[in-house]
């Protein structure tokens, strides 16, 4: 049997909260709050936090497509980030929107990264300050990134496909009943418009939820090489693609597997469930 | 009551149908739609602060209460229902700390802008105000429980006219 680590493979990508709330005016870093509730960071956030919006910001308002180099160079600049500047990503949900937010800060070469462990949640369960203050940074010149890494870190549909026929690793990071088809949405969420319920065939079932503990911190590095390593079947020489329904979910799961696990080859397939239930010619399995 | 502009929605289906917006409600959309977004945002969060106060004060009766955690809600909301010798309804409402910043926001905005309406009147009324309040950057596939509150507010006054025909056949 495979000796698992006990050790993250890349320790410097979390912060705690109590790291934080020491470094709050440290230069160099930058503290970016994404959540889901679209007037949560309204409502107070960590002080000197900028807020991204998952959609606003990051989504290209015609394509279903991130927004282009020039417009992330504009993003960062009117939030004082330069390339140097090390983005602490956080927000509601276990970070689910933080994990997206540094994954797409990724998709375009931003390397210094990382999340607050248990995110905003336990940030305010251990009632440190917040703030209704909207910081202003001075503008800087982001150097518009030469590409972004749709290749290493992004899967779409036809590699999805790829990896389904191939067996490679693909797992698939929603509830239980929406991998089994038997709901087409979240628990306890609205329908989001897909027409067919079950997953990619070959798929192993493993909930998001798996990597955390219940102050959504991220469980140990042993026990998570237990779950994705023992239970998913992935490992360093795979290639492993995560999927959700519109990979925000999958994002999370993607950070543990790249920072936490230290899997180079992992991709998250952004389209998800909402691309493939609803794709002409897209098989789909509904067994258990 | 004021009278509703006439709108069609996506699909072209007229959204007034002869209905109208209780004043207070009516002067709340009149506000919403005279703010520039970044006060907009901050108005909704004020209302979303006061939805705590719409909660059933003690001792206060009530003719209806229906708590219930639905599927589609991360968590429980409460709404009941109180209609005075006048048959005008007084609404109070109670939301699980999971509940959403927006729909804490349309939970006080309907609060207030419906109290004093009849349920009959709360029955009618259509759901393209809560566009004109919110703004078209904050109602997303994820916010649409914004609407739910609407729902869940009809749908109680539902029940207690329904029960007042009942008993009127009776």
């Amino acid at each position: 049997m495979a000796t698992h680590p006990t050790h993250y493979a890349h320790p410097e990508a979390l912060v705690e909260t109590d790291w934080l709330e020491k470094h709050l005016k440290d230069e160099g870093i930058r503290i970016v709050e994404s959540n889901e509730d679209v007037l949560l960071y309204d409502t107070g956030h960590i002080p000197g936090a900028v807020h991204i919006d998952w959609r606003a910001d990051l989504q290209d308002p015609v394509i279903r497509d991130y927004i282009s180099p020039e417009k992330f160079a504009r993003l960062c600049s009117r939030h004082g980030i330069t390339p140097d500047t090390t983005c602490i990503f956080y927000g509601d949900k276990a970070n689910w929107w933080a994990c997206y937010a540094l994954w797409a800060f990724r998709l375009f070469g931003h390397e210094k990264v990382k999340i607050l462990n248990g995110g905003r949640d336990k940030w305010k369960a251990e009632q440190r300050p917040m703030t209704r203050e909207v910081p202003k940074y001075p503008t800087t010149n982001y150097l518009v990134p030469k590409k972004r890494f749709d290749e290493e870190i992004r899967a779409f549909f036809d590699e999805a496909l790829a990896q389904s026929k191939s067996g490679k690793p693909l797992i698939d990071v929603r509830s239980p009943g929406e991998y089994r088809g038997e709901i087409t949405h979240m628990p306890e969420y609205p329908q989001e418009g897909v027409l067919r319920g079950g997953h990619i065939p070959g798929a192993k079932s493993m909930p998001w939820k798996t990597a955390t503990n219940d102050d959504a911190t991220f469980k140990p590095a042993a026990e998570l090489a237990k779950i994705y390593f023992d239970q998913c079947g992935v490992g360093p020489e795979k290639d492993t693609v995560v999927y959700c329904r519109i990979g925000e979910r999958s994002s999370h799961t993607w950070f543990v597997l790249t920072y936490l696990l230290g899997l180079e080859n992992v991709r998250n397939y952004d389209g998800s469930w909402t691309e493939w239930g609803n794709k002409v010619g897209a098989p789909i399995e509904k067994s258990a | 009551m004021s009278k509703v502009c006439g709108k069609l929605d996506e699909a072209g289906t007229a959204l007034d149908s002869g209905g109208t917006y209780p004043v207070k409600l009516n002067k709340i959309i009149d506000l919403f739609e005279s703010l520039p977004e970044d006060e907009r945002r901050e108005t909704l969060v004020s209302y979303a602060d006061n939805a705590k106060k719409q909660e059933p004060l003690q001792d206060e009766k009530f003719d209806l209460a229906d708590v219930r955690k639905d599927e589609e809600c991360t968590d429980t909301v409460g709404v009941y229902l109180h209609v005075d010798e006048n048959g005008k309804a007084h609404i109070r409402m109670t939301l699980g700390p999971e509940v959403q910043t927006l729909t804490r926001s349309m939970t006080a905005i309907l609060c207030k802008g419906l109290e004093g309406s009849t349920p009959q009147e709360i029955l009618d009324l259509p759901g393209d105000f809560v566009r004109r309040i919110v703004g078209g950057e904050l109602v997303r596939i994820r916010s649409q429980t914004v609407y739910y509150v609407l729902t869940r507010i009809k749908s109680i006054c539902k029940v207690w006219l329904d029960r007042q025909r009942m008993a009127q056949v009776a």
